[in-house]
């Protein structure tokens, strides 16, 4: 039996795009790897999820579980406890290997595939910390998972590097349940999490958080348990200044320096890859460079709302169920490239195969804007523009347009221009 | 009483246990550690080199050689991995050139098998990442990876097996000896009898040796290695290992890679003041990153997954310091092994115990010796159709614990077990690799705790990284802290 | 002198400058206003946390009170539920503590607790 659609990964984007592509009538099997459906959103017991799409605050389990109700209303076939371990094509089918206790290794073909497989957290490793090498480094969302899902900490005495989200909302959690948090480093002039965040994770329980510094040192004690850090002020290069050592004793060290798509399912099949989201260019419909296999979620570029993950999987499940209609013919595409101050664009590309006639694009700024003018230009012509009164990297921005009437010749490019 | 007490298990002990039971011999190793090869053995390159390096009729020289040679035996008797990668010692212009003819002369007095001088030409059609700087290579095709842990699981549990006891968490904290018999103090309380006493202690081998000795030939300077690690994604990036030319402070940064997959970048070469604390730095790393470059074009360090540092036991005499002590006799002392010290390990083990300890005219062969140890498998590795076969009588076989390296719930639970079961976090990633890969035990660290606590009926509260002490939590929530 | 505020209500994260006559702009929805005027007089918070439960396969529960209570009982509130132990199956919604503290708000869960045998 071929499947028309699998979805890999069965979080906030694989639920949202599963529903979207049932409602479509497509024969959808959903693979999770944990035991239950939801995926991170389960350990993220904070509010703040959901007023995009239902207009009213919930928290993470209340935000999965309205989506898993109607997951399972539709009625759409599942997978829990299984691993995908390889991804395939043959001719234009996709052959995905799982595993699991109950099926053991098994193949199953698809006509399309959507990958929705998160992201993962950026380890000690990846930046190279100096120092020992202790017990008690640990990713801020591993803490979380063991803090609200198994009910233990990891320290009493914290300290967090980095200032994405995870690592504020675990700063109040880890203060409320009665550890001392001793303050957030982070290696930028800004902060990577959402501002409500510094208001209502630090500021309130008067947390310091220390902009333009990182961690210079690691400590262990006689057992090689973590004792103390360093840190220390960085100059624009990121280089640490001399002589503006900070020292802490600390059991813990949670890092929160960045998430990175999961996208290793794709090593196999040779998908174009952008170097500055991590993960596999799309064009408007999610789709990546293998015809058919579509992308979203975190997995595609890693967002600070979960809402509009549910809104993009959504998408992505219609896009699919469109490439599986025959409704995609004619296809030409043009780049779309990220221009002064912009970090990065997804989509990378348009296609004019499909049907809609909005473009949509989220993009991030390189550095903190006010007054900023964000400028589309095919070639010399200036085809869209809007004005911002203030653009953060923290934050996803996004901007729609029209296609109808573009060159289908020639590349596009977006900027940002400061007014 | 104990005929022999070994004091360390890293790959250079837990040798010389296996060796030791051929013979009718009783015997014990105490390792201070959680685990085998947690120390030297533990951080390292992984390289059994060629030969070519050490000074001629060095103890070094002849044991690198002959210890290369016993590594295709071990392949077959203990399932050692063998990555066969050859190497390339490069030469950047005329006068690192007149070295490289050099080096070749020493290889050729050593007895290197198989060497050869490329030019840049030809070296880059095999290794086409190699730097375009670069004028001719020595090829050492005898070089060849090993996977460190498991050499030391694998002579350990070979000895076990044959009948050596192991006690893990036991630190030597006295020695002395009466009426021709050692009396070792463990942990400050439990006191030991033996014969003879075997010191391969390591880094620690110098302190060892001066709880019994009052003039201790041999000090451990200790130098660190810092490395990094490119995630097995970059597989192919270069086939052979390449080396600088050597100089007095050793091979220099390598690039090394690695039986699974992975890429080592270095080590550098620097001697600390903490032997036991070995630690990464900005300098060190970043020399590390440049030197890596003169051997490579385009070398992917956006793949780095990890970064470590390393200590070698680097002794002020000049070889492998492997004696009798001077002041008193069945005491034997492994000092200074460092580089080449885990291509010699079997070679070390059969020359003390055959040439210096004379055991095999001393004591009968252990009629009972098994030469043979399976290897834990390696479950992604096989075909198709062997994992089908397997997960019909196993489906524990079917659930991946650590997804980044494909780990199943199975070889967890085996690497608990067995005669050197591990019950800690690092333990089972040393025997399994579960939290190796790219998001280092992010996603399967919890679950094989709970799995640790389950199969051990522990609380969570006493699941360890490593020592005792490492534990992966201070209390549960909802209580006071 | 004027008083920026960074609104907490939804994760926009809008900047809400009130000047010196009690004017208040920057704001991109009501709510924003009646943020800041509660911040100047009377801050509250929703409290997000978890509760104990007696189930091995569910030792925590989400909770969090149902609506802001103030700053300053944060903590206070956090002790009274790390007394609550959950011994029954349980829906998202349901009441854990009532008036937490006297306030208007209740600890409600915000995850089903079911025990394995009966999911699904």
């Amino acid at each position: 039996m071929i499947r028309d659609i699998v979805v890999i990964g069965g979080g906030a984007s694989g639920l949202a795009a599963s529903i979207s592509a049932k409602k479509r009538n497509k024969d959808v099997l959903l693979i999770e790897r944990e035991e239950s459906l939801g995926g991170i959103l389960n350990q993220c017991i904070h509010n703040g999820f959901g007023l995009e799409v239902f207009k009213e605050e919930y928290t993470g389990p209340e935000y999965a579980h309205k989506f898993i109700e109607e997951f399972m209303d539709l009625k759409i076939d599942y997978l829990v406890n299984t691993t995908v371990i390889k991804l395939d094509k043959n001719n234009d089918d996709f052959i995905i290997t799982l595993s699991s206790k109950e099926l053991g290794i098994r193949n199953i073909t698809a006509r399309s595939v959507i990958i929705s497989s998160g992201c993962y957290e950026r380890t000690r490793g990846q930046i190279s910390m100096p120092g020992d090498r202790p017990n008690g480094v640990i990713t801020a969302g591993s803490a979380q998972r063991y803090l609200n899902i198994n009910g233990y900490m990891v320290g009493k005495k914290v300290f967090i590097l980095g200032s994405g989200d995870i690592g504020l909302i675990m700063a109040r959690r880890m203060y409320l349940e009665g550890a001392e948090v001793l303050g957030v480093a982070e290696i930028m002039p800004y902060s990577n999490g959402l501002n409500r965040n510094i208001v209502q994770c630090l500021n309130d329980f008067d947390i310091p958080l220390y902009l333009s510094h990182t961690v210079t040192n690691v400590e262990a004690d006689e057992d090689k348990r973590l004792s103390a850090i360093t840190i220390q002020q960085v100059d624009e290069r990121f280089n640490p200044i001399p002589n503006t050592e900070k020292h802490f004793e600390v059991d813990t060290l949670l890092l929160s320096i960045g998430l990175i798509p999961d996208i290793t399912l794709l090593d196999d099949l040779y998908v174009e890859v952008d170097p500055k989201t991590k993960s596999a260019k799309i064009n408007q419909a999610y789709e990546t460079s293998v015809k058919g296999l579509f992308i979203c979620g975190n997995s595609l570029q890693v967002h600070d709302l979960v809402d509009n993950v549910s809104k993009e999987s959504s998408r992505a499940g219609l896009s699919a169920s469109d490439y599986l209609d025959g409704l995609v013919t004619n296809r030409k595409k043009i780049a779309i490239n990220p221009g002064k101050n912009i970090l990065y664009v997804a989509p990378q590309y348009l296609d004019f195969g499909w049907v809609e006639k909005d473009l949509l694009v989220s993009y991030r700024s390189s550095k903190k804007i006010e007054k900023a003018l964000v400028k589309v230009y095919q070639g010399e012509k200036l085809i869209y523009q809007k004005r911002r009164a203030f653009i953060v990297p923290a934050e996803m921005e996004t901007l729609t347009f029209s296609y109808l009437e573009l060159d289908q010749n020639q590349d596009i490019m977006i900027e940002i221009e400061e007014v | 009483m104990y005929d022999y007490i070994i004091i360390g298990a890293g790959v250079i002990g837990s040798c010389i246990a296996r060796e030791l039971s051929r013979f009718n011999v009783k015997v014990l190793v105490l390792e201070k550690e959680n685990d085998v090869a947690n120390v030297q053995s533990l951080a390292n390159s992984a390289i059994v080199h060629s030969g070519h390096n050490p000074e001629p009729n060095s103890l070094k020289a002849k044991l690198s050689v002959w210890g290369n040679k016993l590594y295709e035996d071990m392949e077959k008797e203990l399932e050692i991995p063998l990555l066969r990668t050859g190497a390339f010692v490069v030469a950047h212009n005329k006068a690192e050139e007149e070295q490289l003819f050099e080096l070749a002369k020493t290889a050729k007095i050593n007895q290197v098998p198989e060497f050869s001088i490329l030019d840049y030409k030809e070296a880059s059609l095999i290794e086409p990442n190699l730097s375009k700087s670069v004028t001719k290579v020595l090829s050492l095709p005898t070089t060849k990876v090993t996977y460190p842990w498991e050499v030391a699981f694998a002579a350990m549990e070979n000895a076990i097996i044959n009948g050596v006891e192991f006690k893990k968490n036991s630190l030597v904290t006295a020695i002395r000896k009466e009426n021709d018999k050692f009396y070792v103090t463990v942990n400050n309380s439990d006191i030991l009898e033996s014969v003879h006493l075997i010191n391969a202690a390591g880094v620690a081998s110098d302190d060892i040796a001066s709880l019994i000795e009052k003039n201790v030939q041999f000090k451990i300077k200790g130098r660190k290695g810092e490395y990094f690690v490119l995630d097995k994604r970059v597989k192919g990036f270069v086939k052979n290992i390449l080396y600088p030319l050597p100089t007095e402070l050793g091979k220099g940064v390598l690039i090394t890679p690695q039986v699974h997959g992975e890429i080592l970048l270095g080590p550098n070469s620097l001697e600390v003041e903490d032997k036991y604390h070995p630690t990464t730095s900005y300098e060190g790393l970043t020399y590390v990153k440049d030197h890596a470059s003169m051997l490579a074009d385009n070398i992917p360090f956006n793949q780095i997954i990890r970064s470590f540092a390393g200590i070698r036991s680097t002794s002020d005499y000049d070889d492998f310091y492997i004696k009798e002590s001077l002041e008193f006799a069945n005491l034997y002392h492994l000092g200074g092994i460092d580089s080449p010290g885990l291509t010699a390990c079997f070679a070390i083990a059969k020359y003390l115990v055959n040439d210096v300890m004379n055991v095999n005219k001393k004591y009968a062969l252990n009629p009972g010796f098994n030469p043979y140890r399976k290897k834990r498998k390696m479950f992604h590795r096989l075909s198709q159709e062997e994992k089908q076969d397997l997960i019909k009588d196993e489906p524990l076989y079917g659930n991946i614990i650590c997804k980044c390296e494909k780990i199943t719930e199975k070889e967890i639970l085996d690497a608990m077990h067995g005669p050197l079961g591990s019950n800690t976090i690092k333990g089972i990633k040393k025997r399994t690799r579960a939290g190796a890969g790219l998001c280092q035990g992010g996603y399967c660290e919890e679950k094989i705790m709970k799995m640790i606590a389950k199969e051990f009926n522990m609380s969570p509260l006493d699941v360890a990284y490593d020592k005792e002490e490492t534990k992966l939590f201070v209390s549960e929530t909802k209580v006071k802290l | 002198m004027a008083k920026e505020f960074i609104c907490i209500v939804c994760p926009r994260g809008c900047r809400v400058i009130v000047d010196d006559q009690g004017s208040i702009s920057g704001n991109q929805c009501k709510r924003g206003e009646i943020y800041v005027k509660n911040e100047m007089t009377n801050p509250t918070r929703i409290l997000t946390t978890t509760v104990k439960t007696i189930f091995p396969e569910i030792p925590r529960a989400s909770v969090k009170t149902d609506q802001p209570i103030p700053k300053g009982l944060l903590m206070k509130a956090m002790e009274e539920i790390n007394k609550i132990v959950i011994d029954k199956e349980m829906n998202i919604g349901d009441i854990v503590i009532e008036h937490i503290l006297n306030t208007n708000a209740n600890i409600v869960l915000t995850k089903e607790i079911k025990r394995k045998e009966e999911r699904k």
